[in-house]
This record gives structure tokens, sequence and C-alpha cells, in this order.
């Protein structure tokens, strides 16, 4: 799927033309409800890449806050170092990165200054990863009985593949096809 | 058996009550305790915990208000010394401060990611054990 803002820019231009066109009742033309259908997909789609884009910008306007709140030494009472400005730079690209049909974790800060982002479905079921001021990611994950961890490379715009497998039984993605960004 | 200026024994016992403190919001959700409120302090590689049940939850806080002058007190997740042992980590009473014991021997990698995600496998056992109890 393009990004957000490309289908914005791309649908911008003649929009209003073809949401009128869309929403008419005149056209009788099998060519006609095809374009119909057409507008209809576009709208959605750009309906569906406003709202995924609005959780990727509420969970980075998370972060913001995060970087301010815990931008300075112990603040926990255990001695944790300040969140890193570079752990949060790491965790907005890894965000942007997520494929658009994975919900959003969760962001906190970690006592050595990293970001870990979260998904927590119940109190066993679990999977977080942990954004550092380097380009690996530390994760780790418990579901039910079976928990594991692993490290990934993560080059700043694709969302490792094998994280994303190893997310996908947590969530029962099994049968849902993940693309990667 | 050694006795502490606590007046609690120097071993810390399988069935006893810890509580970890939970002193920042990022600690906790509306369900769930997150992975990161048993992370070690990355200065001395332990987890800082309080040998004291939820109840009474007075006396719990007491204690709490006394060691946590720098942050805000939340909260505590509670979790029993064996789970922690269960996890493969070491609890030791570690007083002063009283009541005091420390998680220890989280494992240790040459690779520091390594470490960090073996680290937070583990912190998420603890999490999911652990008893979320609000201030």
């Amino acid at each position: 799927m393009p990004e957000p803002l490309s289908i914005a820019l791309s649908v911008g231009i003649g929009y209003a033309v073809l949401y009128g066109y869309g929403r008419s009742n005149t056209a009788i033309s099998a060519e006609a409800d095809s374009a119909k259908r057409a507008v209809a997909e576009l709208l959605e789609s750009k309906e569906r890449s406003q709202s995924l884009f609005g959780k990727k910008a509420a969970l980075i306007a998370d972060l913001k806050r995060l970087a301010t709140e815990y931008a300075d030494e112990d603040w926990d009472g255990y001695g944790a170092a300040a969140l890193d400005p570079l752990s949060v730079w790491n965790a907005e690209e890894f965000i942007r990165a997520l494929p658009d049909n994975l919900p959003m974790p969760e962001a906190s800060p970690e006592p050595d200054g990293s970001v870990s982002l979260d998904w927590i479905r119940s109190h066993n079921q679990m999977f977080s990863v942990s954004v550092s001021k380097g380009n690996r990611l530390a994760y780790a994950w418990l579901d039910g009985t079976e928990r594991g961890h692993s490290v990934v490379n993560f080059d700043g715009t694709t969302a490792p593949q094998r994280l994303i497998e190893d997310f996908r039984p947590l969530l029962n993605y099994a049968s849902a096809s993940i693309r990667l960004a | 058996m050694p006795q502490l200026p606590s007046g609690l024994p120097e071993l810390v016992f399988d069935d006893e009550d810890l509580a970890r403190f939970l002193t920042s919001s990022g600690h906790f959700n509306s369900t769930s305790i997150r992975p990161n409120a048993f992370l070690p302090n990355p200065k001395d590689g332990e987890t800082s915990v309080f040998r004291h049940g939820a109840k009474p939850v007075k006396d719990l806080w007491k204690i709490g208000n006394s060691v946590i002058t720098n942050s805000t007190l939340h909260g505590a997740a509670m979790i029993k010394a064996k789970e922690v042992r269960r996890a493969g980590l070491e609890i030791i009473s570690a007083e002063p401060p009283p009541r005091h014991a420390a998680i220890r021997r989280w494992p240790m990698e040459s690779d520091p990611n390594l470490m960090k995600a073996r680290h937070k496998e583990i912190a998420l056992l603890l999490a999911s054990v652990a008893v979320k109890i609000l201030k």
C-alpha cells in the first residue's frame, strides 16, 4: 500500500470531482459502475490510511512526551539512565516501518535509556521490543508456556522480517497476510 | 538462623511476598505490569524489591514512601520469591534499608543486545506472574 501522504496527494487534485461522481446516481453504464467502484475503493483506502497514520502519529507524539518526561537520570528512583534521544529517534523510525496491519504497541522507558515498545494482549501474552541508540533491536515474547528472545538488525526503514514472524503467532495472525512495510 | 536488623530472617523463603515499587506510570498499564518494571538497574545489575506482602497495604505504602523519595510511588508489583527463583534468578536480603532485598544473577552476555533480549524474556516472565496493586 502507498504511504498515507502519497495517497492523500494522489487523491487531492481530482478528489472533489471524483467524490461527486462516485456518489452520483445518474451513472448507469457499466463503465460508470466500474468507475464508481474504483472511486469507492479509493475513498475507503484513503480513509483507512488516514486512520493508520493517525495511530502511528499518536504513538510518535507519545514518544515525544516520554522523551521530555524521562529526560533526567534516576527517573525511577532506582538509578535509571535518562531516556536517550537517539533511542527515541530510532523508535520513531521503527514505528513508521511497522506493517500497517499490526496493532500499535505501547511505549515506555527502560532503565538503560532505551525505549520499550510493548504489545500486551494479556498477562501471559506479551511481546516486547527494546529500541536503543544502536541499529539492533532486542526483543522477547511470552505466549502462554512458550517464550523466547532474539536480536535483529534494523535498517531504519523496513521492519525486520524475523521480528514480524516471531510476533505473528502471538496475536493469532497466522491466517493474516502481514505485508512488510 | 541469622536475623537482620528488621527482624526478618536473612534467608528469603520461597513463599515470601516481594514488592517491586512502581515508580513510573510507564511501569504498568490498565491491565498489566510492564516488563520494564522488573529490568535490572544498569549500574549494579540488580532489581530492588522489598520483603512485604500486599497486606496490610498501609504498611506497604509506609515502606514505599520511606524509600521512594525522588519519584512518585504509583503502586507495587507483588511477586513470590519462588517465581523469581523459577525464572533462574537469585533473591537475597540486602538491608539496609529495612526489608530490602535484591534480585540478582541476571544472565550475562558479551553481546549487550543479546543480554538485553534475555533480560527482557525474564522480565516478561516476572511481569506475567506479578500482581499489580495501585496506591
